[in-house]
């Protein structure tokens, strides 16, 4: 993983569709799999946002399949355990482990594939939403909704600096690398302390200088944004209509279907 | 066009922030509602705050972009697993817990939107986990502890790293609640969570709470008129400590 989301998203060829028609999808594709009885419903939504982000958002292939095998391990842990102790049905497949036995029962694989592919089809709708749309075009959304602007300010404010300290870290890590400043724990520790104190300071002194600098340009709490107009297009909504209608659907027919 | 960060990861690794569809549909909601009034009050002192001293909004935002900073990157340890502090300890120590869950929550959004960590409809149960219950420890033990008189750096790192396990031990109440047992209920499956993800989070957490420590040692030596200015800590504990660590 070498780069931000947000790098891809710039370059994407999706980020010059309309906003609101992105989120509608990603907010539709959220709220389907997480509301779906059966994991076909939310393995299909995954399919559609993949071929989507890929296709459509060009993203590369390699690249994708490493995004999604990240948050992995959360999942497996966790549907591991809820596939183990949730159970109470038929046992499918048990095994004794220093004395105890641990059994997956009907009930609690059922679960646990639900679980895992409520969980992948969330990815896939949050990877479509992070690599086709940078945050300045959500920045936009925002303002439209009646969010507090002390609240949008300050995420602005954020977003921004988080580029000029990420490159700071990064710099005074490697300085550190090359002086063998993570040689072994110890010194790692050390260095580590000093990295986060050095940024601390710096980000402050930063924050200081960045307000005298705003305050001399008439900054009054509010900064404009530019929002392009970007219009939906017939094919647009032909296809994300017959997404929705298609997943609604299958929800429908899926109701309570098992795979196991 | 790319800028590279090598060290900078987008795996979720041993942070566990609950994924994006994880959690089944009464649970969402839940904790959403108990999250948004608590945000909303932040922002009401936020506010206040801001209109009262309007420098502070840029320090806010920096001290923001810190936490997010922080939590991209990697702590040391000691057997190679890597981990990523939640620095939002330090924010509760400096701003006050109202203010750190106005930058939690969006901490949160943007490592969900940037580093695929957390996601968009458990960001209410994260924020709980993360931004409201992490920084209120830190900060009841950090006023404990100034309060007991104990030694500014210890207590700084009783804070955070109680802080840090803290967030944890409600990410397992959070995961418990929505995936109870048939047989033993939330208890037994609470046991089974906290077991991952609470229990190997103590070492971490005591290494957050020493990195912390040590970032304070730094600031008091260098720059302690910022922590006296936010009324962090007095100007005779500076003297003292420096005192100590000159």
């Amino acid at each position: 993983m070498t780069s931000i989301l947000d790098d891809y998203a710039l370059m994407s060829p999706l980020r010059s569709r309309n906003n609101w028609l992105k989120l509608m999808i990603v907010a539709f594709g959220l709220l389907a799999g997480v509301s779906a009885t059966s994991p076909i419903p939310p393995l299909f939504i995954a399919l559609c946002m993949s071929l989507a982000t890929l296709l459509l958002g060009k993203i590369p292939l390699s690249f994708y399949l490493k995004l999604l095998a990240a948050p992995l391990g959360f999942a497996v842990m966790g549907v591991l355990i809820i596939a183990f102790f949730s159970g109470s049905g038929a046992e499918l497949y048990s095994f004794n482990l220093v004395g105890y036995s641990l059994a997956i029962r009907a009930d609690g694989a059922e679960l646990a594939s639900l679980v895992l592919s409520r969980s992948v089809s969330g990815m896939c709708c949050l990877y479509f939403l992070a690599l086709s749309t940078p945050m300045i075009e959500l920045f936009s959304v925002l303002k439209a909704t009646r969010l507090p602007d002390s609240l949008l300010e300050l995420s602005m404010l954020i977003y921004r600096y988080i580029f000029v300290f990420l490159d700071m870290a990064l710099c005074i890590k490697f300085a550190q690398t090359v002086r063998l400043g993570y040689g072994d724990f110890k010194k790692s520790f050390h260095s580590f302390g000093m990295l986060t104190g050095t940024l601390f300071i710096r980000s402050w002194e930063q924050g200081e200088k960045l307000f005298i600098s705003m305050n001399s340009r008439c900054y009054d709490g509010k900064m404009m944004l530019f929002e392009a107009r970007k219009p939906v297009k017939a094919p647009e909504v032909l296809l994300t209509s017959m997404y929705f209608l298609s997943t609604i659907a299958l929800l429908y027919l899926t109701r309570g279907v098992s795979v196991i | 066009m790319f800028t590279c960060y090598p060290s900078i990861h987008t795996s979720n690794g041993d942070r566990m922030h609950i994924m994006e569809g994880f959690l089944p549909t009464p649970w969402w909601q839940i904790w959403f509602a108990i999250s948004i009034p608590v945000i909303m009050y932040g922002i009401y002192k936020l506010n206040r705050l801001v209109n009262e001293k309007r420098e502070i909004l840029p320090l806010l935002a920096v001290a923001g972009a810190f936490v997010f900073v922080l939590s991209a990157l990697k702590l040391p340890s000691v057997n190679g697993s890597c981990s990523h502090p939640t620095g939002t300890g330090i924010a509760a120590i400096m701003f006050g817990p109202a203010i750190s869950a106005v930058l939690g929550t969006i901490v949160l959004l943007f490592q969900a939107l940037f580093l695929a960590h957390g996601g968009l409809l458990p960001l209410g149960a994260n924020v709980f986990s993360m931004g409201i219950v992490g920084p209120v420890v830190a900060y009841l033990v950090y006023k404990a502890g100034m309060k007991a008189n104990l030694n500014f750096y210890v207590v700084v790192f009783l804070a955070t790293a109680l802080g840090d396990w803290a967030t944890y031990v409600t990410t397992s109440v959070e995961l418990a609640l929505a995936f109870p047992e048939p047989v033993g209920g939330f208890l037994a499956s609470f046991e089974k969570f906290a077991m991952i993800f609470a229990v190997t989070q103590v070492p971490l957490a005591i290494m957050e709470g020493a990195v912390s420590a040590l970032l304070f040692k730094y600031v008091v030596n260098l720059k302690s008129d910022i922590l006296v200015e936010m009324k962090v800590i007095e100007e005779s504990v500076v003297r003292k400590l420096r005192g100590i660590s000159a």
